[in-house]
């Protein structure tokens, strides 16, 4: 009977894992889209259209994060090997 | 007898174990020495130059300031709008250039000297060394039950750690939104709510990655550990131990004759893992944690100036200089990267320098691809977008440049005779051409307009666009 071992990485490390890069690319994402669209333009004609421009890139920064941490999320959810699910 | 169905043992197919142990608090040695002083050089230049350029004028404004809420970065004279994004593209390539060059040459030199992580780590340790006192000290300290002495020494370190944090974040903060209204706002407590969000992150952040984390980012976080080794080659200046100067390695008293006890120059005297901010043992090789800081060289250096032995059994050198063939620090690899980088930041440079602070934009009127006037002429109603980049006002005129694939008779309907467009402004323009229909050959035909200062005839900018007309029969 042969066994195979696989360490696994610190919680610090997963929870880290999973923010992080999305960090990085969000942070992309805002300044690429922000670039390309101005939030005054885009929220004109939105009730909530009042907000300032850097709150809107706030806010678009952090749904960006949120996103692309889902994602990340998502990755670390399905490397979980299919051996090791209960059904 | 066992009635349970439970299985005593983990599946069969897969076994996980965790390496995981909580993280011990590393303590690094204070350590003196050249390269010490190279990094201590850093960290003033750096900080010095992030803590006090927001502060400088231009111009009447902040010299260098990349105005979010207005959506333009101002650098010494130099305003780049969003349609200048290009450079920064450019700039870009030129960052990762330098990271390939400077890694092949030297190793992490990043790292260890220009990081932020570093620099910022270094001015907090320092800070911790002043409140709490040296290595040994601060380990007691540690070890030590909550007295309040503890308590108030521990809290004064936090407190100002906060301090410097709080107003690096304020700093922050100021390369995006003017910094002297920034101050006024916070001072009156009247600062806008998503600059204090910022502040208060990003000071947050400083004292979470710098008080608290320290060389895990650099550990954990930073993607430039794991791939460094693939742009270092054999001819790459790393720090080394030179194992066959110094093992085997044995403590010895000075004076002795250490060969004859078939021993190396390494007296074994663990300063090198003191003073290392990741935690490692150099002499073991070169491992991903190594951050390049240099900091085992000097006092490797120093315990051997007091054995009276040659100083470098730690130092920077490269894989072929140990195995005792030669060495070239120029060859093909570092002039390639070397000639590319010098290449691009001449053409960025000419680039930026010789930019046109001017752009057109093309609208075309979208209720109708065309319409034909009461003298049966054809009509196409545009609106122009002038947009005025430079830092004085000007007057621009209006043509269409050429004569737009052989139609000599094309007549613009402007109000007004020169177009004005105030400093940094966009100025919308609506504007009518009208074309006789026998003079068009095809359905669309190209023409360009052309905008022109009146005031500086080089300052000029083209665009094309379509000019529609009815089918042709």
């Amino acid at each position: 009977m042969t066994r195979e071992t696989t360490t696994q990485i610190c919680k610090a490390q997963k929870v880290i894992a999973i923010l992080w890069p999305s960090f990085i690319v969000a942070g992309i994402a805002t300044v690429l889209f922000f670039t390309v669209f101005d939030p005054e333009q885009l929220l004109a004609d939105k009730p909530w259209g009042n907000i300032s421009r850097l709150g809107a890139y706030t806010i678009g920064f952090f749904l960006f994060w949120i996103l692309c941490a889902t994602s990340c999320s998502l990755t670390c959810y399905f490397r979980k090997p299919c051996s090791t699910v209960n059904t | 007898m066992n009635e349970s169905n439970k299985p005593t043992s983990p599946p069969l197919d897969e076994t996980q174990s965790t390496l995981y142990a909580r993280r011990e608090k590393i303590y690094p040695r204070e350590v003196h020495g050249i390269f010490a002083m190279w990094r201590t050089i850093g960290v003033l230049v750096l900080l010095g130059l992030y803590y006090f350029v927001p502060w400088l004028q231009w111009n009447g404004q902040q010299a260098v300031l990349f105005d979010l809420p207005a959506r333009k970065f101002y650098i010494f004279g130099l305003t780049l709008w969003p349609q200048d994004f290009i450079y920064l593209t450019v700039l870009l390539i030129v960052a990762a250039l330098s990271l390939f060059f400077f890694t092949a040459l030297a190793g992490r030199l990043w790292c260890g000297y220009a990081c932020p992580q570093t620099v910022w780590t270094e001015v907090f340790l320092w800070i911790e060394r002043k409140i709490e006192g040296d290595r040994s000290k601060q380990m007691k300290l540690d070890k030590a039950p909550w007295t309040p002495a503890k308590f108030y020494i521990k809290g004064f370190k936090h407190i100002v750690w906060i301090v410097f944090s709080a107003y690096t974040g304020f700093i922050f903060v100021g390369y995006f939104t003017p910094i002297t209204t920034l101050a006024t706002d916070l001072m009156s407590l009247n600062a806008g709510p998503w600059e204090t969000f910022w502040v208060v992150f990003y000071g947050f952040a400083t004292y979470g990655n710098a008080g608290w984390m320290r060389e895990q980012v650099c550990l954990y976080m930073c993607p430039y550990a794991r791939f460094q080794s693939a742009m270092f080659d054999r001819e790459t200046l790393i720090i080394s131990y030179d194992t066959n100067r110094g093992e085997p390695r044995g403590s010895r008293k000075k004076g002795d004759d250490y060969t004859a006890r078939g021993l190396g120059q390494c007296v074994d005297c663990t300063m090198c893992v003191q003073v290392c901010p990741t935690g490692i043992d150099i002499r073991d090789g070169l491992q991903y944690q190594c951050i390049g800081c240099a900091a085992c060289i000097d006092v490797c250096n120093d315990v051997m100036q007091k054995m009276d032995y040659p100083k470098g059994l730690i130092r920077y050198t490269t894989q072929t200089a140990l195995e005792g063939k030669p060495t070239h620090i120029l060859r093909p690899r570092t002039i390639f990267y070397a000639a590319i980088l010098i290449g691009i930041v001449i053409a960025l440079g000419n680039a930026i320098a010789h930019r046109v602070p001017l752009a057109l934009d093309v609208i075309r009127d979208r209720n109708s691809l065309y319409r034909e006037t009461n003298e049966g002429l054809i009509e196409n109603v545009y609106t122009l977008k002038i947009l005025n980049m430079d830092d004085i006002d000007h007057n621009y005129s209006l043509s269409i440049a050429g004569s737009a694939e052989g139609i000599d008779d094309m007549v613009i309907d402007l109000d007004q005779e020169y177009i004005q467009v105030n400093k940094g402004e966009v100025s919308d323009v609506p504007l009518r051409v009208r074309v006789d229909p026998y003079d068009l050959k095809t359905r669309s035909t190209r023409i360009t307009f052309r905008i022109q200062a009146v005031d500086d005839p080089e300052l000029a900018v083209e665009e094309d666009a379509r000019f529609l007309g009815p089918i042709q029969r």
